[in-house]
């Protein structure tokens, strides 16, 4: 068990590492250094060649690659990106709330959506090919495939405009406490919310009707156990632990990658700040966002490989 | 036992099963079946896969699986409707008054609960013990179902114990409430010989002790030769026959009964002809396989069991029989021939010169010379390709034939297969599974080889096909003068085929020799073993032995549980 755990933990550093040199190498092979690539070509021709020669030893561009992958690799590990070019600020300043901000939001999304598509997902497992399944799994499939900024466009007629319950687009600031921000984000919440139940249930769903078509399930009916038992001391864990690592990576998904709707909602989250960062050219803002996307993924696969190991034992080798 | 004064514990008059179908018609799997069961009577129930024996078996508990419904007739246990039970009767009988061991013990115990707490379960929630007395009666079934250390078991999980032990578990949480009829669906298919022997004798002092009745459904003669009294013999989903055990295997005038019996193992019939040895063709030597062990970043893969010190010599036109059981490793020694996986220790030769260990290194014309038959029929031919271009395909390939030779001769492989000509145009999926298996032998044999592997061939087919398969077989062995290498667990193919015979167990070879001597006088107690438990239900055809065969192999078989 605890060589299992070492080997995992060890195997998410070694991603880490690796993910981290490929952030560093992906912008040193690209044209141009991290200046030039700041830079728009308009500005490189106002700026005479000394004074871009001063800014880059500054900056350290003129130190070798391998000196450079060293320094960043060992400010990464103390949180410290570099500053951006144009308005020397530190990069983990620039992306520390919009990360909290993604972090919020996903994590109330789960918060509802995990339960519920749990329960979905098991009861349509239970109903398999019934009219309860039928229902659940059509729905399932629109909620998964209606676009995001549709179902937001949607939201915000019904809510926002016909009955305004809701703001249209959020009102509270980038570093407003966190209630303050959930308190005006019902709308993008449960625009993403829809679409969570829908995948998360549609993957319960299939490890529901597995565990429940096993032979141990049939066993434990052949001899008269409860079904309550049946369906949730032993069927549940079972049902739930292919689905760990698919849902791990949808959570990760959602503090990264809900572009679409922080742009819809003005909501102030790391997508729209990585729009912002590429817009301006601000190299390191865009690694500081890879890097920390990338952590939450491999945080949240090795908090899943984690749960598998607590609930199978058969992993504890 | 039985006692026909009173009422029977069980009886079920007209009783038909059926799925319906996506066309809205039914497909019966179980028909018009009538049977009794008296208390403490043993019974077994035998029949083909798929003859409607483990429905039946399901019914007993008023359970039908999702899809099926109970057409008609009726069935009663103790006074109690079993087909359109009350909730409440379902719930006083099932595992209380009868309790089912299904059929596969390993997949049968929910893989994240200790073994203990699935027998407590069961003592909580049906016999309505409390915490301290389930526990003890836990470890006192543990205990009484020949497991060691009952403590210790009982904290493992299913994956922690081994085929035989997880089946003792199973045994033991349907024997948590005594019931009266103890239902038990293959249980010894999916354990090796000596475990099965252990099981049965377990199973059998266990109803001497409770006096519960018992049925044994298998497709395994021996072991309801062993463990029953009556039997009931299913086809295609019909009894065709009830009897006492010794009558029905003694003098049956059912001709399937009889052709169920002619595919087991009857030494009485005449041992494979001796073919004089030619010089080697194929030279095993200190044969090893084994997989490395995981380190910090690997895992070790497993299921394939390791290989140490095989030597094997087949020689120019013999056939070589190689038994042993799941897990023995003689699968692993068919592929390493075969060249898809290497060797990691030892040499082969191959007509005097060195073969390369894996396929991708040997010549062309080695790869021809030998060919490989395998198990499953259908998932080894192209789905796509019709037969008449899975037998062309090697002769073109590996011979260079034109197209109009290389079909005549497909044609003339197919009718020594007792094939006709109109077989080239179909699919494998319109053949019956005993015709694929033709086909996929005249493939093999389309390559002209000189070493012919057969892994298994005759195992998934019906016992009343496989002996018109290995006749088919043995007619092109001979013309072609191809030596073959015999692979199977069955040893009834052995003794048809194959004059010498090796035995594998546990990657070692335990016994080799001519077949005639090793069936006759085996000198490794686990070849006895796999004799004594393939010969039962044929030793009750000839009258001889029924209760205790050699009293060596029983001893050697039944160290535990026993009275």
């Amino acid at each position: 068990m605890i060589v299992a755990v070492a080997r995992r933990i060890a195997l998410s550093l070694l991603t880490l590492v690796l993910l981290a040199i490929f952030v560093f190498v992906a912008t040193e092979i690209m044209p141009g250094d991290a200046l030039d690539v700041t830079l728009s070509a308009d500005e490189l021709a106002m700026i005479p060649p000394e004074r871009l020669a001063q800014m880059k030893r500054e900056l350290g561009l003129d130190r070798p690659a391998a000196e450079r992958l060293v320094a960043f690799l060992a400010g990464t590990v103390q949180l410290d990106f570099g500053l951006t070019i144009i308005s020397r600020t530190p990069a983990a300043d620039i992306i520390a709330y919009p990360l909290r901000n993604s972090v919020l939001l996903a994590g109330a999304v789960l918060a509802a959506a995990i339960p519920l598509a749990l329960a979905l997902g098991v009861a349509a497992a239970y109903r398999y090919r019934r009219a309860l399944d039928n229902a659940v799994s059509a729905g399932a499939i629109i909620g998964y495939s209606v676009p995001e900024f549709v179902i937001a466009t949607v939201l915000v007629i019904l809510f926002a405009v016909l009955w305004p319950l809701f703001p249209a687009t959020i009102t509270a600031a980038t570093r407003d406490p966190a209630h303050v921000l959930l308190a005006a984000a019902p709308l993008p919440v449960a625009t993403v919310l829809i679409g969570s139940i829908a995948y998360l249930a549609r993957i319960l769903r299939v490890g529901m009707i597995e565990a429940l078509a096993s032979d141990f399930v049939e066993r434990l009916r052949l001899t008269g156990v409860p079904e309550w038992r049946v369906l949730l001391l032993h069927a549940l864990p079972a049902g739930v632990i292919p689905s760990l690592t698919a849902m791990a990576l949808y959570a990760a998904s959602l503090v990264s990658g809900i572009v679409v709707v922080e742009l819809v909602f003005a909501y102030p989250g790391l997508g729209q700040e990585l729009v912002r960062a590429v817009t301006r050219r601000e190299v390191h803002v865009i690694q500081a966002i890879a890097l920390s996307s990338a952590v939450v993924v491999v945080g949240l696969n090795l908090v899943a490989d984690l749960a598998i190991l607590l609930l199978d034992p058969r992993t504890r080798r | 036992m039985a006692q026909p004064d009173i009422e029977p514990l069980v009886r079920c008059q007209g009783l038909s099963v059926a799925y319906a179908d996506l066309d809205g018609g039914l497909t019966r799997v179980v028909s018009d079946a009538s049977f009794t069961i008296g208390a403490g009577e043993a019974i077994g129930i035998v029949g083909e896969s798929g003859s409607g024996k483990s429905t039946l078996a399901r019914a007993l508990l008023g359970y039908r699986r999702a899809g099926s419904s109970f057409v008609s007739g009726s069935l009663t246990c103790a006074g109690q409707d079993l087909l359109r039970p009350s909730p409440r009767t379902l719930a006083a009988l099932r595992g209380i008054e009868i309790a089912m061991v299904p059929q596969n013990p390993l997949a049968s115990l929910t893989y994240h609960i200790r073994v203990g707490r699935l027998v407590e379960e069961v003592l909580r929630t049906r016999a309505g013990l409390d915490r301290r007395a389930a526990r003890a009666r836990m470890l006192e079934l543990l205990d009484r179902t020949g497991l060691p250390e009952p403590k210790a078991i009982a904290e493992r999980y299913p994956h922690q114990l081994s085929g035989g032990q997880r089946q003792r578990v199973v045994i033991a949480a349907a024997l948590a409430c005594n019931p009266r009829l103890l239902v038990l669906d293959e249980p010894t298919t999916a354990l090796d010989k000596t475990t099965e022997a252990q099981v049965l004798a377990l199973i059998e002092s266990l109803r001497r002790e409770r006096e519960a009745a018992l049925v044994l459904v298998t497709h395994d003669l021996n072991a309801v030769a062993r463990a029953c009294q009556r039997v009931l013999v299913m086809k295609d989903s019909r009894i065709v026959e009830d009897g006492p055990v010794d009558q029905v295997f003694g003098r049956s005038r059912v001709a399937y009964t009889r052709a169920l019996l002619g595919s087991a193992l009857s030494l009485d019939a005449p041992p494979p002809r001796r073919a004089q040895r030619g010089e080697p063709l194929l030279d095993v030597a200190a044969l090893g396989f084994s997989y490395e062990r995981g380190g910090m970043l690997t895992r070790a893969p497993s299921g394939r069991p390791t290989l140490d010190a095989i030597d094997l010599t087949v020689g120019r036109g013999e056939i070589v029989g190689v038994i042993g059981e799941s897990g023995s490793g003689k699968t692993t020694l068919g592929h390493i021939v075969a060249g898809m996986i290497a060797p990691c220790r030892g040499a082969i030769r191959f007509d005097g010169r060195p073969l390369a260990g894996h396929v991708a290194a040997r010549s062309s014309e080695e790869r021809r010379r030998i060919q490989m038959v395998f198990q499953d029929p259908l998932s080894s031919l192209n789905p796509r390709m019709t037969v008449g271009g899975s037998l062309v395909r090697p002769m073109r390939v590996f011979l260079g034939l034109g197209r109009a030779q290389s079909r005549e001769r497909a044609t003339a492989l197919l009718s020594q297969l007792g094939m006709g000509e109109e077989y080239l145009r179909r699919f494998p999926r319109q053949l019956s599974g005993g015709q694929q298996q033709r086909v996929a032998i005249a493939r093999a044999f389309a390559a002209e080889p000189d070493l012919l592997i057969c892994d298994e061939i005759t195992s998934a087919l019906d016992a009343s096909i496989q002996a018109q398969v290995l006749d088919h077989l043995l007619g092109l062995q001979s013309r072609s003068a191809a030596a073959m290498l015999v692979i199977t667990h069955d040893l009834s193919v052995i003794w048809k085929l194959a004059p010498r015979v090796v035995v594998l167990q546990a990657g070692r070879i335990v016994e080799a020799g001519e077949t005639s001597e090793v069936f006759q006088r085996p000198r490794n107690a686990y070849t006895a073993a796999l004799l004594e438990a393939a010969t039962r239900a044929r030793r009750l055809k000839s009258g001889a032995a029924t209760g205790h065969a050699d009293s060596r192999v029983e001893d050697a078989l039944v160290p535990i549980g026993a009275d």
